[in-house]
């Protein structure tokens, strides 16, 4: 039984998705974010993807490829102490409502 | 450390079931390959992945399959081969017949 990441060979897989999109800004901003963080020493590229793993399962199914990169290192900003779940919903919800 | 095999070893994956971050795919496990080079030692990323101060260096090799030995009905050529970077730990020494 291997976790959900390790998809090669499972049975039922089915093809790979290779079509392509152009890159959003949110994406790039999500891709910046994450090496900045690395190369201060914050994070490693290591745990980067030891979090990515440890997404439920169903959330991991669900996310796009940069949507488990932002909430693993949502997850490590936490789990570091650098930043609380409620400093990160609160800023979301301020951000949200300057939108809507 | 040093290297515990080289180019040419035949060798097992080991088949054991390891909680957390895992760098060898799971399609490998229990089969058997050959090493084909040392790629170098590096700072074990399964222990990297938790954090914490910096992990001991170990070998990562380049490890060649028989694409038949892995996929049940492999459709391809009987010499088509799969390489994959598998650190030391995960290897035991394989005999010759076991191929």
């Amino acid at each position: 039984m291997t976790d959900i990441h390790d998809l090669g060979g499972s049975p039922g897989a089915g093809p790979i998705d290779r079509s392509q999109h152009d890159v959003e800004d949110w994406e790039r901003l999500a891709d910046a974010v994450t090496v900045v963080l690395d190369k201060k020493g914050v994070k490693t590229t290591d745990e980067h993807r030891r979090a990515i793993e440890s997404l439920a399962p169903e959330l991991y199914k669900k996310l796009g490829y940069y949507e488990r990169w932002i909430a693993a290192t949502e997850l490590l900003l936490v789990e570091k102490g650098l930043l609380t779940r409620e400093e990160i919903d609160e800023r979301a919800t301020e951000l949200e409502e300057s939108w809507s | 450390m040093a290297a515990k095999f080289e180019p040419g070893d035949l060798v097992l994956v080991r088949a054991d079931e390891k909680t957390g971050h895992v760098r060898t795919p799971g399609y490998v496990k229990g089969k058997t390959g050959r090493i084909e080079e040392l790629l170098g030692e590096f700072e074990d990323p399964e222990i990297l992945a938790y954090g914490g101060p910096r992990p001991p260096k170990k070998p990562l090799y380049k490890v060649s399959f028989h694409q038949t030995d892995l996929w049940k009905g492999y459709a391809g050529s009987t010499g088509d081969a799969l390489y994959v970077d598998i650190y030391e730990h995960w290897l035991k020494p394989a005999r010759e017949e076991a191929r």
